[in-house]
């Protein structure tokens, strides 16, 4: 159902200055129906890629080179586009691939783009929506979904078309450890549907859904292996970059004293958006310098709009923020700056500048920084992006413009981190690197607040906010909050 | 992602039901009745009995009330300004060379309403009519697929791009950015995040080619041509009687108010 001989391809260099990148090398497999496979490798390692060559995308629709052969459902895909019919494919980024007014339109449009006689398709959007838990939201738009909502819902619309070979790229990829939960228990159906299915991750527990595993590094991959004794050797797995297991971790412990003097003291604030959405109802905290604090909540909580009041992005409708000290009323978010470093969430959507050293620099210039050169090159080299400091950030991977905005916020060296979600779709080497700046701001004395769903790296923080509603639920140390 | 514009309000009701096709028309007499009625009260008439349709056709007041706040502005600058340039009849009020007039007023209050018609006429389609019918009701008559595709999309993706300007904004304000300076300068400052805008937009365009194509989307060469089926549509419109019946009333009205004005002269 899925044969890979020999499977070679090569991205067009991004410029006239770059070569062209190799991103798989001599890929071999083969797959009977109804077989699953998991694809295991580190960001960049190739996996989407393989994915897109096989879905009959690259070099079709992306350019590039390849070699090799590849057929899927009967299709030589390198000379012919197969039918969505034939291969689906569900993409990495999926949630900005929805397009239609309504969850069951968007299941629909597929079916309809196929030529499935109506009648047909009222009963495959049923059964899809049924499939993956969606019937309850079928009239909702697709873009006011949950994370794990908007995965299930792509993995529905491609489902739907019944293909006999389904490439799922990244299932859990983007997504918070609920939305991972909801997805996985929709894809634990699968291999019993008698679909062929080839799955990209870097997460075991994705891979535990398929007998057997390859492990792709750097474009190469081993042969297919059972998926058991692929996990059970944990420090290969780590070693490409794929796991990071908690145990291994740096301590993430204060070396410096508590301070006395305040870093973010919040007093009451209020907040609600124009729509009249009310997400902060009183909120009080005091955060002394050089704490670590993790802000823990359910999704819609209002953890993200407090974390943006501490750097001006947002004003409370009452009450006060003070920044080390210091009303933070009547300062702008580029002046207050200079004290609170801010992360984003989505990484891809915050890159503007031409190259990726323009863009560490860009914030290094904006605050009259002395030694600009010197702070580019040093966060450059922290995060492992010398490689890529003339290339543009927008063709970059997720993993690496992860580490381009972590690299522009290290470059500025602030006193206060706040730090949103920054642990969503990293894998094993993307964790070490941010565990590793981590420790080594909290050993500088740094306040470090950050907004997280992972709780094992709240569980290392001095102290654990849980926010649910727009309040403060709970407020102490991890092991009093987290239980 | 940001929210779409969409204005579909979801409910069951006779005026949802309504075959798009014949509400559009609907919405194209209705404009034309607008500018033909010169009655101030003909127009208030035409007015209540449109709130009256949207209420019993259960569209909350809360929808309403939103498109009187979105045509608020556009009212308040017709009634200021319509009066002052355009004077007739008994001067009420004579400051310097403007003069406030008795003619001016009513001139302005029926151009007011006779705006705020034509917005709950559009409102009448856009709150009863979902994207895909909409969009189902063009191309049947006569609109290639595409370009029905290539309008929902725009409404799907504007947001997101309005959405990625102000992201990049606080993701430079969050690194030192300030405003300052004059507008020259103000403007040259805004000429990168326009590029970065320019250059997301058209990766989202590329990642959107790659999903369409992916999800069975045939380039338009092949289109209907044994390599790629014809397009089908789940839940196409069709006419029932009461669409007929309502097209022909529209109709109808339309054909009796023309000839009232034409032979009567209004």
């Amino acid at each position: 159902m899925l044969v890979v001989e020999h499977l070679n391809f090569a991205y067009p260099p991004p410029g006239p200055d770059f070569l062209q990148t190799e991103a798989l090398r001599d890929i071999s497999f083969g797959l009977g129906t109804g077989e699953v496979l998991a694809v295991m490798g580190a960001s960049g390692s190739g996996k989407s890629t393989l994915c897109h060559v096989l879905a009959g995308l690259a070099p079709r629709y992306t350019g590039g080179h390849v070699s090799g052969g590849a057929r899927a459902a009967g299709y030589d895909v390198l000379a012919t586009m197969p039918p969505a019919g034939a291969v689906g494919l569900l993409f990495q980024d999926a949630a900005t691939q929805l397009f239609n007014p309504t969850v069951e339109d968007e299941v629909a449009w597929g079916l309809e783009a196929l030529g499935t006689p109506p009648q047909r398709i009222g009963v495959q959007v049923e059964e899809a929506l049924a499939r993956f838990s969606l019937l309850d939201v079928r009239m909702r738009s697709p873009w006011t979904l949950s994370g794990g909502q908007q995965k299930r819902l792509a993995l529905a619309a491609v489902w739907a078309m019944r293909p006999r070979v389904l490439l799922l790229d990244e299932p859990l990829g983007g997504l918070d450890p609920q939305g991972r939960a909801e997805v996985l228990a929709a894809l634990e159906t699968l291999p019993q549907s008698g679909v062929t299915l080839l799955l990209t991750t870097f997460r075991p527990q994705a891979a535990a859904l398929a007998p057997t595993t390859l492990v792709l590094a750097e474009g190469a991959a081993t042969s297919p292996t059972p998926t058991v004794e692929v996990l059970r050797d944990e420090a290969r797995l780590v070693e490409a970059g794929i796991l990071y297991p908690p145990h291994l971790w740096p301590t993430l412990e204060a070396r410096c004293a508590p301070s006395p003097a305040p870093g973010i003291t919040v007093q009451d604030v209020h907040f609600a958006y124009t729509d009249g959405h009310a997400a902060l109802h009183g909120v009080s905290l005091e955060i002394p310098q050089g704490q670590f604090v993790a802000i823990i909540g359910p999704n819609g909580a209002g953890k993200s709009t407090l974390l943006r009041h501490f750097n001006g992005l947002l004003r409370p409708a009452r009450g006060a923020v003070r920044v080390q000290g210091k009303d933070a009323a009547n300062r702008s978010t580029g002046d207050l700056a200079r004290e609170v470093g801010f992360l984003f969430q989505r990484p891809e959507q915050q890159l503007f500048a031409a190259t990726v050293y323009e863009e560490v620099a860009f914030g290094v210039r904006a605050l009259h920084l002395t030694d600009v050169s010197g702070r580019v090159e040093r966060a450059l080299a922290r995060f492992e992006l010398a490689p890529f400091a003339q290339m543009p950030p927008s063709i970059l991977s997720y993993g690496v413009q992860r580490a381009v905005t972590l690299a522009a916020l290290a470059a500025l060296d602030t006193p206060i981190l706040a730090l949103d979600e920054p642990a969503v779709g990293l894998d094993g080497r993307e964790w070490a690197r941010l565990l590793a700046w981590l420790a080594e701001r909290r050993a500088a004395g740094v306040t470090l607040i950050i907004v997280t769903h992972e709780m094992e790296l709240a569980a290392r923080a001095d102290r654990v906010v849980a926010l649910a509603n727009g309040r403060v639920v709970a407020d102490g140390v991890p092991d009093e909050v987290l239980g | 992602m940001s929210v779409a514009l969409d204005f579909y309000v979801h409910r069951e009701s006779w005026l949802h039901r309504l075959d798009p096709r014949v509400k559009f028309w609907g919405m194209l007499v209705g404009f034309v009745v607008a500018f033909l009625l010169s009655s101030l009260v003909a127009q208030i008439a035409l007015l209540l009995g449109l709130h009256l349709l949207l209420l019993a056709n259960r569209i909350p007041w809360a929808v309403l009330r939103r498109l009187w706040r979105q045509m608020a502005l556009l009212m308040v600058l017709i009634l200021v300004l319509q009066p002052l340039f355009a004077p007739s009849g008994a001067v009420l009020v004579a400051v310097g060379p403007l003069r406030l007039t008795m003619g001016g007023l009513v001139q302005a209050a029926l151009l007011a309403t006779r705006t705020l018609v034509i917005a709950f006429f559009v409102g009448a389609l856009l709150f009863t009519t979902d994207q895909r019918a909409l969009v189902q009701a063009f191309v049947r008559l006569g609109l290639p697929y595409t370009w029905g595709l290539t309008f929902s999309l725009m409404l799907r993706f504007l947001p997101a791009i309005q959405q990625l300007f102000v992201t990049v904004r606080e993701a430079q304000a969050a690194r030192g950015w300030v405003a300052e300076g004059n507008l020259f300068r103000r403007f040259r400052e805004y000429l990168p995040v326009l590029v970065a805008v320019i250059i997301g937009t058209l990766r989202m365009s590329d990642r959107l080619t790659l999903a369409l194509a992916a999800r069975g989307m045939a380039p338009p060469a092949s289109a209907g041509t044994s390599e790629s089926p014809q397009r089908t549509v789940w839940r196409d419109l069709h006419m029932r009687s009461t669409d007929w019946l309502v097209f022909i009333g529209i109709t109808l009205a339309l054909l009796a108010i023309s000839f009232e004005l034409i032979a009567f002269g209004g």
